[in-house]
């Protein structure tokens, strides 16, 4: 069984909402101080598909990532986790590309690494949330695609996936090949690498391609909007605001408070 | 009269066959000494480590603690027996060798005035002090039977065969004196003792039978006490003077091992082998008093891990099988598949071979003292470290087992883990915060060193100063006082990183050092030469650890540098408080690093009271249950560390618990809420102390 997890770097979701800002004029946010790390939802893929190797056996697993130069340390951790293989795509363009765009040159990607039975991404990404490469991935290689999985298991050449729904969970039976999208559960805890291997992972290779390497229209991509542009961005403002009632007695006070509801609210 | 000048005595009088003893001796040597020697080829194959530099030093610590025995005498009344058993034996010894001398090298030694002083009279007294000693060893033992020690059938014969070698003694003594009617016997009190019984209850004949009997049974039980020696726990005659002779000069601060990345192999100590001669000196060295663990924070409060018990195990492990310790080629039991050891093999047979067939046993877990639930509760405070008379190393073995838990396994707790992340990712270990290290700035005139080039010394506020928002409080009060005594300071701001210390004490040793090098990469970036922290731990590891990384820094706690400048006259504190103080000791700060009394004054000036100490305070400080990644953990509800120091300091009645630690404040501060019922506790550091004592106040007219 071959297997592509596909992984994301992003500017750390967890820095304090008072750290975080955006360069209004590039439309993008600001690096700050803030550390680049795995999307978590693509780290909860590589976990599960760590496990199923586990499980399973006889599996191959490779990681791909499309992004800056400093994806590279996304797909080493990836190998200290134990995948097999890494490559990256370099992003020389448009820092933001739309899922699109992403899609067209994983599958690209894709096609350059060999055959796969388990394409994995996360279920979205941790900065810009859009949820969408996954699907547009499955469209451009004509595969089925089945999200919000959290579980894999080989049953008779087939794959059982187990995928989260609204009310609950439902397994599905699936041929391979296939896409997967991944969501996180108790289960799929990304591993904490051995020291060992995080120092081995530096000495093992890594495929590195240029978008022209790819055979794909490089320019489309380095523009990067096939199908949208972010016009504008700012961060929501959040207004605060404290106010004291007064009154002599417990009763003034009550009523005044009450009353300022009403106003505040236009209730009643 | 005779004059005193020929007093003297017949060696070996009434005594015939004398060569019997001779032919004797031989098995007593060849056994003790092939004890020793099994000892020394074990050792032999631990890693080496450097122990044999500044003798002078080294010579007066083996005088202090093998000599003097302070370290023992901490314990008044072990120390007193002890003291008055290993004195006595030194005595007895000496009598025993100046006998050997005259009878086989012909020497005139044992004549006049040293044969009464000494050899009677000293010999005597001392001969009886022994005896006393060992009786108080019994009734401690067996009388008040104090849970540290370790009840063994060794234990109980060894002090048996001592009190019996006394006794032997005086009475061989007492029917010579009587039998030839000694005229030197009174200047042997004890024996004459024994004489005058004698004379009085025995012929002269059955005195004679009765010395010869005695004397050659006194012989076999002296041989065969020295040949046992080294195979038991005093085995300590030799070893507790090599391993002081051999401790680790450097402060407790500095205790724990370096790794060299690029030549190390395997992380951590997984096995005897990777630990080095002197731990495993340390193994042989215990004397099984466990002080270690009855200080252990971890174990007072009823949790597994015992110091006392992973040195007593390994030793055993060691002693027992050895060849699979090692991992030596056997002549019993294969190696399966796994390298791993098929059976444990009896030590029957001593390794004299270095080729190695096999994996060594890994000992985590190996026995039950070393199980990794144990390892994870080590607070790394030292303190059994500080307690061990004969100056075991117990926790930096500690943090070489979690190293390899963490390095090569990756096994280690959730909450741990989650620190570790945090600490790759983001510098800091506090996985989710929303506080950012500028947040106690605000509204402070607080400068960054790439803003000014003034800067005298460095603040640095550490993850617990900045991140935590009752610490931020603390260094804000540090800034302020620093402002007001004029101190040219500044910050690194966002570039600070952790010190690296949860890191190192949870055993991510390669976490540590790309911590450490970072920093100090930082810090010689913007040329600093001194630093203030409020961290005690990040002022260990300013203090001995980054140095080797080319970090060398006059490192002050904010409670040193304050002290001085309110010293210097720069602070001018008002009459203080109308509370009572008590402070908490950081381990990393007064035990790890000696400094005691500055925190002290400050909390002095503090006061109009006079402070209060705990019982467990300076170098007997209980830990606060926060050091060695400790206050990532949650601990079980009835057993936590933070709570039985909390308890101790409200026990003195002191309205104010003084802290030096943003580890100890937070542990403090919880323990105090949980514990502290009706009475109104507060805990305040040093500094916000000193600020409420020396900042600005609104003048008198000014309000109305
Ligand atoms: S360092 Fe402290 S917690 Fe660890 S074993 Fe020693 S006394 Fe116990
Ligand atoms: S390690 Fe030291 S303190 Fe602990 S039992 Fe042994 S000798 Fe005593």
């Amino acid at each position: 069984m071959n297997i592509l997890v596909c992984l994301k770097q992003i500017l750390d979701p967890e820095i304090p909402a008072r750290d975080f800002r955006v360069v209004a004029a590039k439309r993008e946010a600001e690096r700050g101080s803030a550390s680049l790390v795995t999307n978590i939802f693509c780290e909860n893929a590589l976990e599960t598909a760590l496990q199923f190797r586990e499980r399973a056996g006889g599996t191959k697993i490779t990681v791909l990532s499309y992004g800056q130069p400093s994806a590279e340390d996304s797909l080493r951790k990836a190998l200290a986790m134990k995948a097999d293989a890494a490559a990256l795509v370099v992003n020389d363009g448009n820092t933001n590309p739309d899922p699109l765009t992403v899609a067209r040159v994983l599958a690209a990607a894709n096609a350059k690494l060999g055959t796969f039975d388990l394409i994995m991404v996360g279920r979205e990404a941790g900065d810009w949330g859009a949820g969408q490469t996954g699907g547009l991935l499955a469209e451009m290689l004509e595969l089925p695609c089945v999200s919000f999985v959290d579980s894999i298991e080989s049953v008779g050449g087939k794959l059982h996936l187990k995928r989260q729904t609204d009310t609950g969970w439902e397994t599905l039976a699936a041929e391979p090949p296939v896409v997967v999208t991944v969501t996180n559960d108790e289960h799929n805890v990304p591993r904490i690498p051995k020291v060992r291997d995080v120092m081995m992972s530096y000495r093992q290779p890594l495929t590195q391609w240029t978008l022209d390497e790819l055979g794909i229209n490089a320019d489309e991509a380095r523009a990067g909007n096939t199908y949208y542009d972010v016009a504008e961005l700012a961060i929501p403002q959040k207004e605060t605001r404290c106010e004291f009632v007064s009154g002599d007695t417990l009763d003034e006070k009550v009523e005044a408070f009450a009353r300022r509801i009403i106003e505040v609210t236009g209730a009643m | 009269m005779i004059s005193s000048a020929e007093a003297t005595r017949q060696i070996y009088w009434n005594i015939s066959h004398l060569w019997v003893m001779y032919v004797l001796l031989l098995p007593t040597a060849a056994s003790a000494g092939y004890g020793i020697y099994r000892h020394f080829s074990r050792w032999r194959r631990g890693l080496p480590t450097a122990r044999f530099d500044r003798p002078a030093e080294r010579g007066k610590l083996l005088f202090k603690h093998a000599v003097a025995q302070r370290r023992t005498a901490q314990n008044f009344y072990a120390g007193l027996f002890h003291r008055l058993i290993s004195y006595g034996f030194v005595i007895l010894t000496i009598a025993t060798t100046v006998v050997a001398l005259d009878a086989d090298l012909g020497t005139a030694i044992m004549r006049g005035k040293f044969y009464l002083y000494f050899q009677s009279f000293i010999v005597d007294i001392f001969g009886a002090l022994v005896m006393v000693g060992v009786g108080m060893a019994a009734a401690r033992r067996y009388l008040k039977r104090p849970q540290k020690l370790v009840y063994t059938d060794e234990a109980t014969l060894i002090l048996v065969v001592i009190f019996l070698l006394c006794l032997q003694g005086f009475l061989i003594e007492g029917w010579r004196i009587a039998a030839t009617n000694d005229p030197w016997g009174a200047w042997s009190p004890f024996g004459n003792l024994c004489a005058r019984a004698s004379r009085a209850l025995m012929s002269v004949e059955a005195m004679e039978w009765a010395h010869r009997g005695t004397w050659w049974f006194h012989l076999v039980v002296s041989f065969g006490f020295i040949a046992w020696l080294p195979y038991t726990k005093m085995m300590h005659i030799i070893t507790a003077p090599l391993n002081i002779y051999t401790a680790n000069l450097a402060p407790l601060g500095a205790s724990l091992k370096n790794i060299d990345f690029e030549q190390t192999e395997s992380f951590g100590v997984n096995s005897l082998k990777g630990f080095t001669w002197k731990d495993l000196l340390d193994f042989d060295a215990c004397t099984e008093c466990g002080r270690c663990t009855a200080v252990c924070p971890a174990h007072t409060v009823g949790k597994e891990l015992s110091p006392r018990d992973i040195v007593l195990q390994l030793r055993d492990l060691m002693h027992e099988h050895p060849r699979d310790a090692f991992g030596l080629a056997s002549t019993i039991g294969t190696a399966n598949g796994n390298g791993q050891p098929a059976s444990i093999t009896p030590a029957d047979h001593e390794p004299t071979t270095d080729k190695e067939a096999r994996k060594p046993l890994p000992i985590i877990g190996a026995v039950p003292a070393t199980s990794p639930a144990a390892l994870w509760q080590c607070t790394t405070c030292a303190a059994c470290m500080e307690a061990c008379p004969v100056f075991i190393e117990q926790m930096p073995k500690i943090v070489d087992m979690r190293r390899y838990l963490v390095m090569e396994e990756a096994e280690f707790p959730d909450s741990m883990q989650s620190a570790i992340m945090s600490l790759e990712k983001r510098g800091h270990p506090y996985s989710g915060t929303q506080a950012t290290r500028l947040d106690w700035t605000e509204g402070l005139n607080v400068k960054h060193l790439s803003e000014t080039k003034e800067a005298e010394v460095l603040l640095w506020v550490g993850c617990g100063g900045a991140l935590i928002e009752r610490n931020q409080r603390v260094t804000r009060a540090t800034a302020q006082l620093l402002e007001q005594a004029g101190v040219r300071f500044a910050i690194m701001g966002r570039e600070e990183k952790c010190s690296g210390d949860p890191a190192r004490r949870i055993g991510n040793e390669f976490l540590f050092e790309t911590l450490a090098k970072e920093n100090v990469g930082n810090l010689n970036k913007y040329q600093v030469k001194k630093v203030i922290t409020a961290c005690p731990h990040c002022f260990n590891t300013f203090k001995h650890e980054y140095p080797q990384y080319g970090g060398k820094f006059e490192v002050y706690h904010h409670s040193e540098y304050l002290a001085r400048l309110v010293a210097e006259g720069k602070l001018k504190p008002l009459v203080g408080l109308d509370k009572k103080i008590t402070f908490h000791d950081p381990c990393y700060l007064g035990r790890q690093n000696g400094v005691y009394d500055a925190p002290r004054e400050l909390v002095q000036i503090s006061s109009r009271q006079s402070s209060i100490e705990m019982e467990r305070s300076r170098n007997k400080s209980f830990c606060c249950g926060g050091g060695g990644g400790m206050s990532f953990v949650d601990e079980p509800a009835d057993q936590r560390v933070n709570q039985e120091r909390a308890q101790e300091a409200i026990d003195t009645g002191a309205d104010i618990l003084a802290v030096g630690c943003p580890f100890c404040m937070t542990m403090m501060e919880d323990g105090i809420n949980a514990r502290k019922g009706e009475r109104d506790v507060k805990v305040l550091d040093v500094s916000e102390l000193l600020w409420e004592a020396a900042k600005p106040r609104p003048l008198e007219n000014s309000t109305s």
